[in-house]
């Protein structure tokens, strides 16, 4: 159960959410840290 | 394991922005996923030892689990995230999806073999820790507490430039990371 329960939340939730931050682009050279 | 593979794909994304989380995630779990199918299908198995519960099992997962089949997966799931980000995202991912054995390996019960459909009396290896439930625990919560708090300060650095919005987005990121790590280890723990 928390398998199935960690990929959801791992996965589905944090990854939606996650993915409507503004993080660097895969492919591009990374932006120097402040 | 569980919430220890979550917390370092976390950690990861933290130094490797440009990695999606969802696909680091999936990545940290790969073995296990495709154990699941293996497991149903009653090629892979579990004996119950002990009464079962964290971590109260000997593994007999020869495809997926052992060093050879553990390398082929996770290069393959490496290649398939080459494919759509890019070379460095590959080895990332590769590398993530890999730790898994190397995770498994401080806590199996030397049931990890080193070849697929290895026969019954072959190398096998597991350092054990299961063997102390409290000690594995103790180390589980410090990689999640780690990998949850090492995402937030990242998700929040990286949205504090872009305003209010994506920085109240990136703190229920951040908190969503450690919550759904601290539930995954409790479930685990009580041998849900």
């Amino acid at each position: 159960m928390s398998f199935f329960l960690g990929l959801i939340l791992f996965v589905v939730v944090a990854g939606i959410i996650d993915a409507k931050l503004p993080w660097p682009r895969p492919g591009r050279r990374p932006e120097p840290r402040p | 394991m569980i919430a220890g593979h979550f917390a370092l794909a976390a950690g990861v994304k933290a130094r490797e922005r440009a990695v999606p989380l969802w696909a680091l995630m999936l990545a940290t779990q790969w073995l296990d996923v495709v154990f699941v199918p293996l497991f149903i299908a009653k090629i892979e198995t579990i004996d119950v030892i002990g009464g079962g519960g964290y971590g109260g099992g000997i593994i007999h997962a020869d495809y997926t689990h052992s060093l050879v089949g553990a390398m082929v997966l996770s290069a393959l799931f490496g290649l398939c995230g080459g494919l759509r980000w890019g070379r460095r995202a590959a080895g990332i991912l590769g590398g993530v999806a890999f730790s898994h054995w190397i995770l498994d390996l401080l806590v199996h019960r030397h049931d990890m073999p080193i070849w697929p459909g290895a026969p019954a009396g072959a190398l096998r290896v597991g350092l054990g820790l299961w063997r102390w439930p409290l000690v594995t625990a103790a180390v589980e919560l410090a990689l999640v507490l780690w990998g949850g708090f090492t995402y937030f300060r990242a998700a929040v650095g990286v949205a504090r430039a872009h305003g209010p919005s994506k920085l109240r987005r990136a703190r229920i990121a951040g908190a969503t990371v450690i919550v759904a790590g601290l539930l995954t280890l409790g479930l685990s723990v009580a041998g849900q």
